[in-house]
């Protein structure tokens, strides 16, 4: 309702709740000042709103324990959300990691070997027996630390000394009797195939020192 | 060798992320001191049960934390608390079409009983005014009605804007009409 010469309802409601630009509302403040009209339609605006937030503020207290129970929820929900949100932080980590490993791997390739170069897998593996299988016709023993699901023709080999103390810790036990390996601080030479992620696949031990 | 590098970046990033965790439940439980009951009764406000607006809330708050845990905007956490509530309450109401309830049966009167007549009378008063100005905001569109109740929690007009979806003008005009509309009923 607008009324020649006053101000209109929706500037008087503005400037009550300081939503005006601060020129307007000035503007407001002095037409305010000497008009007995919109003084009084502001006043009754105020009323109104100040009944409003009377109401809403009687609202309904909070129950005992709901904030305990609140806290409850939230612990129990964090690993689930970060799972669920896939925390860039978290990602970020991995990722790091995965590059270490790759890293890792790739010196390992490049490093000066009096033996065989490394050799590329690319024939699909195959399975022979249980817990061992075979790349281009030769046999590896397999270990858990690359993930089976990455393709395997990304694999390679790379020969290298393997403390024998890292076979035992992957399964891999030495007769003790029949030669010197079994000795933890001894190492072997062998042909270690890694996966994709650059983590050993499997190992074929070629000779001991 | 690698696998022992390995265990301690993961080793330092679950810590890391075991205290992150903490900090945000720790953050989360700070805007629910300040904001849960002023949530609550805007969620009252849309006709939802006592029992459902407490569900609603505690539910906003799970969601805040999966929002913080995501690394979500952080820059008006008061506003997406009212709109996650405010959405909330609108599934709830097209799930279950919950009755609407009377705020007024929420309403604790604070003290003792009035050892006066007059004190009594000013209370009953109180009580009949506010039941008045309950009964007409109910007759309002949920628009103006939703504006208005934010505007008394102390939302600006950009705030409400985002809460509901509406632009800073329209939540003006609602505010403006519904408030013409009440001094008519009232």
């Amino acid at each position: 309702m607008n009324m020649p010469g006053h101000l209109a309802n929706d500037v008087l409601i503005r400037a009550l709740d300081d939503e005006l630009p601060p020129t307007e509302a000035a503007a407001v403040e002095l037409h305010l000042s000497c008009c007995e009209e919109c003084r009084r339609r502001s006043a009754g605006f105020r009323s109104l709103s100040i009944h409003i937030e009377s109401l809403v503020a009687s609202g309904p207290e909070c129950g005992v324990g709901e904030r305990e129970i609140l806290a409850r929820k939230l612990e129990s929900q964090a690993p689930l959300s970060r799972v669920h949100a896939g925390s860039p932080k978290l990602k970020r980590a991995l990722g790091w990691a995965l590059a270490l490993a790759a890293c890792l791997a790739v010196i390992a390739t490049l490093a000066p070997r009096p033996n065989a170069p490394a050799k590329p897998a690319s024939a699909a593996l195959a399975q022979v027996q249980s817990g061992t299988f075979e790349v281009d016709g030769e046999s590896f023993i397999s270990l858990p630390y690359s993930n089976p699901d990455l393709p395997a023709t990304a694999a390679h080999i790379v020969q290298m000394q393997v403390p024998v103390a890292s076979l035992t810790a992957a399964g891999i036990i030495f007769e003790p009797v029949s030669n010197g390996a079994a000795s933890s601080d001894r190492s072997v030479l062998a042909d270690v195939l890694l996966g994709m992620d650059g983590q050993p696949l499997g190992v074929h031990v070629l000779s001991f020192d | 060798m690698e696998s022992v590098e390995t265990l301690a970046i993961s080793g330092a990033v679950w810590e890391k992320d075991l205290l992150e965790d903490t900090s945000v439940r720790q953050l989360v439980l700070e805007h629910y001191d300040r904001e849960q009951l002023s949530l609550r009764k805007y969620v009252g406000f849309l006709g939802i049960d006592p029992e459902t607006s407490r569900e609603i809330v505690q539910e906003t708050f799970l969601k805040l934390q999966e929002h913080l845990l995501a690394g979500g905007d952080q820059t008006n956490l008061r506003a997406w608390l009212y709109r996650v509530a405010h959405n909330l309450t609108r599934n709830s109401q097209v799930a279950f079409r919950s009755s609407k309830t009377d705020l007024l049966a929420d309403v604790t009167v604070a003290g003792d009983p009035p050892a006066r007549a007059e004190s009594a009378e000013r209370e009953l008063l109180e009580r009949e005014r506010l039941s008045g100005v309950n009964a007409a905001i109910r007759r309002l569109s949920a628009a103006q009605r939703g504006c208005l109740v934010l505007r008394a929690q102390g939302l600006k007009y950009r705030e409400i804007a985002e809460v509901l979806n509406l632009s800073i003008s329209t939540v003006g005009e609602n505010i403006q009409r519904g408030l013409e509309k009440l001094k008519e009923m009232l």
